[in-house]
């Protein structure tokens, strides 16, 4: 039975996937403008021998669907962008960026996934760690200073956008009080004598984009981890366990929490898969060179196949989110296993 | 089930360690101390390394650092020794004799002689030659260096000897010495083909990657595309050494992080500014703000094609090939409103196409207009465009004229542009389409059939910058840039007679008046209107380095200019006790020897307590997790 729900599970996501990649090709066919255009960098100096040229080295000559209904009937062309497309995508080719000159997409995509991955990574641990710890303490003790400061202050963090929150901390504690650097990941040209020294410079970054992104996935987490746990707190089980006499401390930990858990490990997952759409706003604040930054680059150069892999790295990493939090949420609660 | 969680964040813990491990190998320790680092922040992002692709300030800024060009820019855009240190042209001005400075070297030490300015010079005549041979044309790379040989007449070039360079020249001129052209090491480049330098979209082997071999002052070391660009001084340099070992020039996708970095002196320079941003740092008595004069201007381009009609494509209306229509249009433009209004008063309202920038060169037109909305209606209404009973303005076909005006998604400020625009034109009873394109659409749509495009477009707002000399502004409104060029497709003989004058006229007064007649020709028959020449905004740190000077001294700014001067002019504030006339200077608070950044180990304090504060917190949760985890003990 376990083993139907996992294949199951795995093949929506598969189709998901291949869905996505069909419509992540489809989009890009369908913007304004001509992609030799890109190429160009916007040079007024082409003349339509090097066009044609380029677009033949390109590809882009190719017929976009593999059938068209032109000349009255449905016309095959096996020779298509869209089934070269998908074919190559699958066996993990993105093809050449238009812009970062003779890099592939992967190539590309490589050496920024990295710094977003240290950075959400990290922040999501710290959320995850203060958000359940003060929203299960703050729904435990309903009511009290620390429910009633926590909540506030939860709702607050959840409610202020990331650029905002960054840039604040950027003036107090990079521009005013200069005790963190204001942009990037490491010193440029920095000599390094030894890797503590390394360790210091890149924490010295990470410092303020990751209180940046853990502060603002925190209140989100504190907050339905405590409506999570007032409603656990009501359940039957619960009074029966009060009434076998067990202390509040032990129901809290062994009865409340576990079941309380379940809903924060749905939006967890679901989060992990945002992380790197999350990483724009807090990346373009502190010029951290990671995914966030690289879209906005693509974006505004028109670096489309660069944009195309940062699209599909980012479905692709929702739904396999998606699918992580349906296979853990079937490993904590039986019922769902169907 | 607990087993299960505890699991998890072990797999978690596991990645982070990962992460760590991927970026830890990335680094090569070198043991060295910190050299003393210029650091400059823009909002562009470079893209190529190999000179012959430029097209932004920053691809061109980058060139000027790694190499030398023929004849260098001083600090006022006169010509200065550069690769060459002396020159002489033949008594009936069609030849150039070059010395090339004796023992000068490549930046890998080899030597560097008259055989790479003749090489490179070469390359680009070759690919000239290879343009007027095909049909089609030809350009190397973006093809915006040919135009620096091609408009100075250049047709030989040779090295009788390793000293000396002979350039011969159709006609007599001096823009061969403001050629823009960097020399290039011939034992570098020779190994690839034309086609291989050339290439538009990269698909060569070669790229000019660092370490980049140059003769400039600093040489490309380190790229990180998107990020950074770091240069090391080259040891080689033939001139005076500046005081940085090295400059980074560091990509910002938000100018506020810029300015705030400028603030906290981990940047030292800025380029490209906001007008909110410079009046806040105008207070910071650490900071100067240069507000440089711009060499270029922002227009309102009409599509004036007029050799036959274009099917399916061309302006809406025949209106627009007519000089009096367009000049009726230009008396209803408040050059002054939008200079206020979008550049937020950093900037010159405009009039001719040679930006005062070019003191020399700069004529103001004989025949001004003023921002006068019945003087228009006037002109209108004498060209022969009536109104109909609905109040709309006809054209002479009879039909209703309703103005697209489109500008390009990367010129955001021309949307204000565009409501004023249409507000005026508007009370002319003429209809107003405003609406932005996508910029690689409007590079479609601004092709005419010379270049195999529709020309499908009524008006555009854009933009050019232009040279130390006015050529290049002057070049897009001749007949011959139709297909190139060219984007109003002005065709006017005079004018194009006018261009080759002024370009082979030695005599300054001379070419002057030329020059002068061109930009009242353009004013007055507004292929253009010139709607402003926009400010240049920096500012700089006057705390770490000392000799910043303008360029031009009068208006210009210290970087981001004509050559590497800028660069090599700076001085160590820090090596030496504060000069007398500088007090203060030293009194920042980053005085620590070797210029402390933020980063530096004597600010690791609020680092550790930071760390601690993470430890503990991903401890706490560990703790939480653990202890709910504990082995059942008692009854459930």
């Amino acid at each position: 039975m376990g083993g139907t729900f996992l294949a199951r599970k795995v093949g929506q996501a598969a189709i998901t996937i291949v869905a996505i990649i069909v419509i992540n090709f489809a989009l890009f066919r369908l913007m304004p403008g001509s992609p030799e255009r890109v190429l160009l960098r916007g040079t007024p100096n082409v003349t339509a021998e090097r066009l044609e040229a380029l677009r033949e080295r390109w590809g882009l000559n190719d017929p976009i669907s593999p059938i068209d209904f032109a000349d009255g009937g449905p016309t095959f062309h096996a020779d298509n962008q869209l089934f070269k497309y998908v074919g190559a995508t699958l066996s993990g080719d993105l093809g050449y960026s238009f812009i970062a000159r003779g890099q592939t997409v992967v190539d590309v995509l490589g050496q920024r996934i990295w710094p977003t991955l240290l950075l959400f990574g990290l922040g999501e641990l710290v959320a995850i760690a203060l958000g359940l710890a003060l929203g299960a303490y703050s729904g435990w003790r309903r009511g009290g200073p620390i429910d009633y400061v926590g909540n506030g202050v939860s709702l607050i963090l959840y409610s202020t956008p990331y650029f905002l929150l960054g840039m604040a901390f950027l003036l107090i504690f990079a521009t005013t009080l200069n005790w963190f650097p204001t942009y990037g990941m490491l010193t440029a040209g920095r000599v390094y004598g030894s890797p503590i020294d390394y360790f210091l410079d890149l924490g010295a970054h990470l410092i303020l984009p990751l209180a940046t992104v853990s502060l603002g996935l925190v209140g989100q987490y504190a907050i339905v981890m405590r409506s999570s746990i007032i409603e656990t707190l009501s359940e039957d089980y619960v009074n029966t366990a009060r009434a076998m006499g067990l202390t509040e401390g032990r129901i809290l930990r062994r009865h409340a929490l576990p079941n309380a858990l379940l809903p924060t490990v749905t939006l967890i997952a679901i989060n992990l898969g945002y992380v790197i759409a999350g990483a724009i706003t807090v990346e373009v604040v502190f010029n951290w060179p990671g995914l966030g930054t690289l879209t906005v680059q693509a974006l505004t150069a028109r670096d489309y196949p660069v944009l195309q892999g940062v699209f599909l790295l980012l479905s692709v990493a929702v739904v396999l989110a998606n699918l992580v939090a349906d296979l853990v949420y079937g490993l904590l609660d039986p019922r769902v296993r169907t | 089930m607990q087993s299960s969680i505890r699991a998890r964040l072990a797999a978690t813990a596991a990645t982070v360690a990962l992460i760590f491990a991927g970026l830890g190998s990335s680094v090569v320790p070198v043991a060295a101390a910190d050299p003393l680092q210029l650091k400059t922040g823009t909002d562009q992002d470079l893209q190529v390394l190999n000179p012959f692709s430029s097209i932004l300030v920053v691809d061109f800024e980058v060139f000027t650092l790694n190499y030398d060009l023929l004849v260098n820019f001083g600090p006022d855009i006169e010509p200065v020794p550069g690769f060459a240190d002396k020159w002489e042209v033949s008594s009936d001005g069609l030849t150039w004799t070059f010395h090339i400075r004796d023992g000068m070297k490549w930046s890998d030490g080899t030597p560097a002689t008259s055989a790479d300015a003749a090489y490179t010079y070469q390359l680009i005549l070759d690919a000239t030659a290879r343009s007027d041979a095909s049909a089609d044309g030809y350009y190397l790379g973006a093809g915006y260096l040919e135009g620096y040989l091609t408009n100075a007449g250049v047709t030989a070039v040779s090295a009788p000897d390793a000293s000396t360079l002979v350039v011969t020249t159709e006609f007599a001129n001096t823009l061969l010495l403001q050629a823009y052209v960097p020399i290039l090491p011939k034992h570098v480049w020779e190994k690839y083909t034309l086609d291989e330098i050339g290439s538009i979209d990269g698909s060569t082997p070669f790229l000019n990657e660092p370490t980049v071999v140059g003769t400039g002052p600093y040489q490309a070391v380190e790229w990180e595309p998107g990020n950074f660009i770091r240069f090391a001084r080259n040891p080689y340099y033939w001139g005076t050494q500046g005081a940085a070992d090295e400059v980074v020039i560091q990509t910002f996708q938000s100018m506020d992080t810029a300015v705030q970095a400028l603030k906290s002196g981990e940047i030292d320079y800025v380029r490209g500014i906001q007008p909110d941003q410079f009046k806040a740092l105008q207070s910071d008595p650490d900071i100067q703000v240069v507000e440089g004069i711009s060499n270029g201007y922002s227009e309102i381009a009409f599509n004036t094609y007029s050799r036959g009609p274009i099917e399916g494509g061309g302006a809406s209306t025949k209106a627009l090939q007519d000089p009096a229509f367009r000049d009726a249009l230009a008396w209803a433009i408040d050059q002054e409103k939008l200079v206020e209004v979008t550049l937020g008063g950093f900037g010159e309202p405009g009039d001719t196409i040679v930006p005062p920038f070019h003191t020399r060169w700069h004529a103001s037109p004989t025949n001004p207009r003023r921002f006068d909305i019945a003087e228009a209606i006037k002109r209108l209404d004498a060209a022969g465009y009536k109104l109909d009973a609905n109040g709309k303005r006809l054209d002479k076909e009879g039909k209703p004229i309703t103005l697209r005006v489109t500008w390009p998604d990367s010129e955001a400020e021309n949307a204000t542009n565009a409501q004023f625009i249409k507000g005026w034109w508007e009370q002319l009873g003429v209809g107003v389409d405003a609406y932005v394109t996508e910029e690689g659409k409007l590079l479609d749509d601004l092709l005419p059939p010379e270049a195999g495009g529709l020309a499908n477009f009524d008006i555009e707002l854009w933009g050019w910058v232009g040279d130390p000399d006015p050529t290049s502004l002057l070049n897009v409104l001749r007949g011959e840039e139709i297909g190139s060029f060219s984007d109003s497709f002005y065709d006017n003989p005079r004018y194009d007679e006018l261009f080759l004058l002024q370009r082979a006229e030695a005599d300054e007064q001379k070419r002057f008046e030329y020059i002068k007649e061109m930009q009242n020709l353009a004013y007055d028959e507004a292929p253009y209107i010139v709607m402003y020449y926009d400010a240049e905004l920096h500012a700089y740190r006057k705390d770490r380095f000392g000799g910043w000077t303008n360029q031009p001294t009068e208006g210009g700014t210290p970087l981001f200019g004509y050559g590497s001067g800028g660069y090599t002019r700076l001085t160590d504030l820090s090596a030496a006790p504060a000069p007398t006339d500088q007090p203060s200077a030293s009194a920042g608070p980053t005085a620590a020897p070797g210029d402390g950044t933020p980063s530096d180990t004597s600010n690791a304090t609020p680092l550790i307590v930071g760390g601690v504060v993470l430890v503990a917190i991903i401890a706490g949760g560990l703790v939480l997790m653990r202890r709910r985890a504990a082995p059942p003990t008692e009854e459930e």
